[in-house]
């Protein structure tokens, strides 16, 4: 065993809630991630990594009013009331690519919630039971994507005796329902605020200077999607690990507008680069839909070495239009349930099919993470569209999480076999 | 049971187009304001296999028996669905892009049950208005849909006390038979049998069983079910508590915005935030029926229900109060292995064993 693995071994067995909450760990954390040894292909996941780190370790320290929320909860709220961030399910990916996840699936498991559950939840379940996961002083919980979510949140608010807000985004975005919800984001702005010292107005306020910046990023952003539609794709969908957590967590943020802005203009010194390869190297263009599993595995390189590329992630994609600075709490409301994963799954699928056509994919991979009912469940009508639209669709069964699921060679023959039809 | 006794509202069967519902928070009334007929759909469990292709087999068996169903060409070609949870949309989803029905309508379920969730409710009720009646090609209007609500408030109310008494099983069976049939069903003659002495007291709760399943398996096996907290059950007994004439003189608007709120208020499916107001209730039906266990049973990948299991452990073991749970497979095939593991239940109730669970 070499020096990394035996350091990994230590790591793991050491693991313990005191040392997440110890000040010596997280200076080593942050040393590491300066370090010669922390030298990602991305400059941007720097600013990614280093933003993640700070704000993990507030929580941890108890620096700062912690407030846990859920995927589609608008992060730029969380900015404006000054509160510290945490999202339980994105330390759940953490967890088992640390390859720790087992351990706290057994606790949840013993708990009483059964394996048919997603192991992201689960993990969050037994892991913040465990007091492995910084306590929440609140916790909120949009209804969307998935309703594991809301009862996970639930569930450990009772336990860890935590204030719980849940937001009921409307399925379909009508006008009087786009206000409601507006109101319950209003409402949560006081209660955040009071949490956080700061009066309603000046949370308002914060807001509105939030939304500047989180319309700066999403403007970035769509340049980094402009130049992921290229042939060839600068960016594989393997090397944007910080892409989805700062869509989740960090619009809002200068950070965020800095994280894109280093993306975006890596990228365009690629695109010039004698290395940039040519389009014949792409032997197929593919979109990714749902997640990839997070523990170690080799199968984002295996498909690099067969010349097939995720141009397209589902879940790196802007779906939201740029936000009213007069109207803050209607355009998050907008933003939250314009979203293609709240309703019924067509919009899910009609946006897919819209993806595949502007990246020129080849193919489209779902991953069907077991357990995740709302996508798992809308996958045949997805691959139907996308079908429709002339895009081949390989669903793919698996878990994001549970590394004791995970088997290779079965998923890279079903991989293998789908390529060559392409 | 007789077939004989009183029609409920004097309807004639078949004259009407079936609308097919599946979640207990369909206001039937609306429907049957429309001048069309609410049928509650359940499927074949044993049947299903033939949704997989449409519907992730890790999704509820209740929804994918449904899906079979329609697959099969034997439910109605208009429904209405309730966003009640991720496996009812996407049935709605794949019901409605594979199937084509002639009617498909997703209504909005919020968790909340506060200002907003009425709101939001009330905004949907309102959209479900426009399209039945579009649909129906009539108008809802404050006399048809008030009528409505007082014979639905009526159907419940004579149905609970034909089946005041009963055992848990006969009461699901009249409360299904309601469901299926709606209005225009023949309420049985009370016949006087009541659910007796025999048999271990015992209160079931969970989301949606049949009445000659897992339930039959319950008395089979010695339970004497006194209280049957389902969707199926006993939920689908309560009264709204809308009278029909403290609506005269609302419009069609005021009335729907009463209904919002009577259904959220109702004794809540494991989906709500208020979900521990269900807790208090199945803890009284213990207290109050003198039951000396609770049977939890949860559809397979049901999340509402699994997730809500360790939280009402707790409130049960806090009484003292044993729990078995069991997982149906909506088929229940299994029978002699859930046989087993009730018996060694009731077993350890008759022993009077102090406070412990089996799950």
């Amino acid at each position: 065993m070499g020096l990394v693995e035996d350091l990994a071994e230590k790591f793991k067995n050491d693991f313990s809630p005191e040392l997440l909450r110890s000040r010596l760990f997280w200076r080593t954390a942050r040393r590491l991630a300066r370090s010669r040894w922390n030298k990602p292909d991305w400059q941007a996941d720097v600013v990614s990594l280093s933003y993640f780190l700070a704000k993990t370790q507030q929580a941890f320290l108890g620096q700062g009013t912690v407030v846990w929320a859920n995927l589609l909860f608008p992060p730029e709220l969380l900015h404006a009331a000054g509160a510290c961030p945490f999202y339980p399910e994105m330390a759940s990916a953490v967890v088992a690519s640390l390859g720790l996840s087992p351990r706290f699936l057994d606790e949840a498991a013993s708990a009483g919630f059964t394996r048919d559950t997603c192991s992201f939840h689960r993990t969050a379940l037994g892991a913040a039971s465990g007091g492995f996961y910084p306590a929440p002083a609140m916790m909120l919980s949009a209804s969307y994507p998935c309703d594991s979510a809301s009862h996970t949140f639930h569930y450990l608010a009772e336990k860890l005796g935590s204030e719980y807000i849940g937001f009921d985004v409307p399925a379909h975005p009508e006008p009087a329902s786009l206000e409601i919800l507006a109101g319950q984001f209003q409402e949560a702005a006081l209660r955040l605020g009071e949490r956080t010292g700061r009066r309603e107005s000046q949370v308002t306020e914060n807001l509105r200077g939030a939304l500047v910046l989180s319309n700066r990023a999403r403007a970035l952003l769509l340049d980094v999607e402009e130049m992921r539609r290229a042939r060839p794709c600068p960016l594989s969908g393997r090397e944007l690990p910080g892409q989805l957590s700062m869509i989740t967590a960090a619009f809002g943020t200068e950070e965020a507008v800095q994280f894109y802005r280093m993306l975006r203009d890596q990228m365009a010194e690629r695109m010039q680069s004698p290395d940039a390869g040519d389009a014949d190297g792409e032997r197929a263009r593919l979109l990714w839909m749902h997640l990839r599993p997070y523990y170690p595995n080799g199968l984002s390189d295996w498909l690099e070495e067969r010349g097939a590329r995720v141009v397209c992630d589902e879940f790196a994609l802007c779906t939201w239009e740029e936000m009213d600075l007069d109207e803050p709490y209607l355009s998050l409301a907008r933003k939250v349930a314009g979203h293609f994963l709240v309703g019924p799954a067509d919009r899910r699928a009609r946006a897919m099919a819209a993806a595949a056509r502007d990246y020129q994919v080849d193919g489209a991979v779902h991953f069907n993470h077991w357990g995740c009912r709302q996508s798992c469940a809308g996958a045949p009508l997805v691959r139907s569209r996308l079908a429709e639209a002339g895009i081949p669709t390989l669903i793919l069964e698996g878990d994001c999480v549970d590394e004791r699921e995970y088997q290779e060679g079965q998923l890279r023959t079903r991989l293998e076999g789908f390529l060559e039809s392409l | 049971m007789k077939a004989e006794g009183m029609r409920l509202a004097g309807e004639k069967e078949g004259t009407r187009q079936e609308v097919g519902w599946l979640c207990a928070y369909t206001p039937v009334e609306l429907i049957e304001a429309a001048g069309l007929r609410p049928v509650r759909i359940f499927g074949d469990g044993a049947d299903s296999d033939e949704a997989n292709s449409l519907l992730h087999p890790a999704t509820c068996p209740y929804l994918r028996a449904c899906l079979a169903a329609g697959q099969r060409g034997s439910e109605p070609r208009a429904l209405v669905f309730a966003n009640s949870c991720d496996g009812m949309r996407r049935l709605h989803d794949a019901w409605k892009h594979f199937l084509g029905p002639d009617f498909c309508f997703l209504l909005d379920l919020p968790r909340r049950v506060d200002r907003a969730g009425v709101g939001i409710f009330h905004q949907d009720l309102l959209r479900l208005r426009d399209a039945l009646e579009s649909f129906a090609g009539r108008a809802i209007t404050p006399d048809s849909l008030r009528q409505a609500v007082g014979d639905w408030e009526r159907a419940r109310r004579e149905l609970r006390a034909s089946a005041d008494g009963l055992d848990g099983v006969e009461r699901v069976r009249r409360s299904i038979a309601l469901q299926e049939k709606g209005l225009s069903w023949s309420l049985p003659v009370h016949s006087g049998e009541g659910a007796g002495e025999s048999g271990v007291p015992v209160v079931v709760t969970g989301n949606i069983l049949r009445a000659d399943g897992l339930l039959a398996l319950m008395q089979e096996a010695g339970c004497r079910l006194v209280g049957a907290d389902i969707c199926s059950g006993d939920r689908f007994f309560q009264d709204l508590g809308i009278r029909e004439a403290a609506l005269e003189g609302l419009d069609v608007d005021a009335i729907i915005a009463r209904l919002a709120e009577a259904y959220l208020a109702r004794i809540p499916c494991a989906r709500m935030s208020d979900g521990s107001r269900r807790h208090v209730h199945v803890l009284e039906t213990v207290r109050t029926n003198g039951a000396r266990g609770v049977i939890y049973v949860s559809i397979k990948f049901c999340d509402s229900f699994i997730y809500d299991f360790p939280r009402l452990r707790a409130a049960l073991d806090a009484a003292s109060i044993p729990v078995l749970m069991l997982e149906s497979d909506y088929s229940d095939q299994h029978e002699g292995q859930l046989l087993t593991r009730i018996e060694a239940f009731l077993e350890i109730l008759r022993e009077n064993a102090p406070a412990g669970r089996m799950c």
